[in-house]
């Protein structure tokens, strides 16, 4: 199965938020009472009710408002840091498009995969297991586009074959976030400044220290223990064990030599 | 008087089993959060979020005794001269046949660094253990230090503990029974730890 992925252009992006009420439509979340905060931005961040949110970039330029919004979301990462730290195989997994679902019912609540997470994606929801946007997999896999994409009137968000949006942004002259970090992303986005404005790790990775965890400690981990136990056994039978002998218990022999 | 001594009182004991019992719980819980492979472990314990209940709770248990049989032999744990040294060179005589004898005191070198590292470990076990209690409570980068830490010294914690268990059962035979019944023989005494020895039979 070809891989598929999304392309978002910014640059079309209206911010009329669509994707998020289609989004919460399809997946039946519940609406979240929230505050002004003197933003046009709401809600702020992804929440467990909010897979894809719109953030907004409000810059005052000479006293011209220069907004820039981003959808944000999972980015289906082909080496994902939440697939990696999540103990329970299956309950973050890859499809066979290559998008990243997962299934409460094999989440064991451990809320590791937050922490793998180079974008801060995973959120827990009442029941305390994993939530995030899952590309609306079920969708998919009966050919249809996730829901966001069906919503968005502008041309902003895109889904379908990775290599044909590649080709396709590539022969339009676009530039692409995402092509290749982290063994390609199932998300690219087309930028209108540097990602760091959009929040955007420029060089996105697994975190070091979960990389440490999870690729040198743990093997380490299986290796020590086997290795240890051989040790022991071998040293039982070359060396041996260090038996008290008679002249031990001899009452005159002296301690020490 | 026999032909035992006594090294172990009860209070030693209790604690010391308090810690090794804690210790296999939290092993056998932790191990499915640890690698796919030992998923099943949480099986032990109902369900995964049962084990993670477990793991938990027996970790606070681990950590106060651990750091009570700690203290208890800091004293004789942090003090080193000039035979123990001799000892750590050679391996306290662990890795050739023949007898070489290292007068020690009541806990020999290997003993002594295994205390302090157990007594380290434990801090930075219960530290991290903290921190990852709830994975979403802290800094991130916080977070995802103290998951590295944790199984790093997992993985120390589980190689010592096989030297441990083998050092103090099938390689020394008459070490368990000092922690088992409190008593080991006197040629014992004399071999592992001869000026420990020396002491207890001048009073
Ligand atoms: S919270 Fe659930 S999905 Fe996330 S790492 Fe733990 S088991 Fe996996
Ligand atoms: S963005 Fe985060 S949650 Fe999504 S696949 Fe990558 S690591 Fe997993
Ligand atoms: S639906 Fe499309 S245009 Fe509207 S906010 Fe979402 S991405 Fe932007």
């Amino acid at each position: 199965m070809k891989r598929k992925a999304f392309l978002i252009d910014t640059t079309l992006c209206t911010a009329c938020r669509s994707c998020q009420v289609s989004c919460k439509q399809w997946n039946k979340l519940d609406a979240e009472a929230t505050v002004n905060r003197g933003s046009y931005e709401n809600p702020p961040d992804l929440t467990p009710q909010l897979y894809n949110q719109i953030h907004f970039i409000e810059q005052d330029q000479n006293n011209d408002m220069r907004w820039l919004f981003i959808n944000r979301r999972c980015m289906h990462c082909a080496d994902a840091g939440c697939v990696k730290v999540c103990p329970s195989a299956g309950a973050l997994y890859h499809t066979k498009e290559g998008l990243v679902a997962y299934n409460q019912d094999k989440c064991i609540e451990c809320h590791y995969c937050v922490n793998g997470c180079p974008f801060d994606v995973p959120r827990y929801d009442a029941k305390k297991k994993v939530t995030k946007c899952h590309a609306c997999i079920d969708r998919v896999q009966n050919g249809l586009t996730p829901a966001c994409v069906k919503g968005c009137p502008t041309g902003t968000l895109q889904f379908g074959d990775r290599d044909r949006l590649i080709s396709d942004a590539k022969a339009a002259g676009k530039k692409l976030y995402g092509e290749n970090d982290l063994g390609g992303l199932g998300v690219m986005y087309v930028l209108d400044d540097e990602p760091g404005t959009y929040r955007l790790p420029k060089n996105p990775a697994i975190p070091a220290s979960i990389f440490f965890w999870k690729d040198v400690v743990k093997p380490l981990g299986i290796l020590g223990f086997w290795g240890a136990i051989g040790v022991a056994a071998l040293h039982y039978v070359t060396v041996g064990p260090k038996r008290i002998e008679d002249t031990d218990d001899d009452q005159h022999s002296k301690g020490g030599e | 008087m026999g032909n035992y001594v006594d090294r172990f009182n009860t209070t030693d004991r209790i604690l010391h089993w308090v810690v090794a019992i804690s210790f296999f719980l939290l092993l056998l819980s932790g191990l499915g959060l640890f690698a796919h492979t030992f998923f099943n472990y949480f099986s032990l314990f109902g369900n995964p979020q049962q084990g993670i209940m477990v793991h938990k709770w027996a970790g606070i248990v681990f950590f106060i005794f651990s750091i009570l049989l700690f203290l208890r032999h800091a004293a004789e744990t942090c003090r080193f001269d000039a035979d123990d040294r001799r000892w750590i060179v050679k391996v306290g005589g662990y890795l050739s046949r023949k007898r070489q004898e290292i007068p020690q005191g009541k806990f020999n070198a290997g003993q002594k660094l295994f205390g302090i590292f157990s007594g380290v470990a434990t801090l930075v076990m219960g530290a991290t253990g903290l921190i990852i209690w709830d994975p979403t409570a802290y800094l991130r980068e916080l977070t995802q230090f103290a998951l590295m830490l944790h199984g790093l010294f997992f993985t120390l914690f589980m190689v010592g503990m096989v030297v441990h268990i083998y050092l103090a059962t099938v390689g020394n035979p008459g070490t368990l029974e000092g922690m088992l019944w409190g008593r080991v023989t006197k040629g014992w005494a004399r071999k592992h730890a001869s000026k420990w020895y020396q002491k207890v039979v001048k009073g």
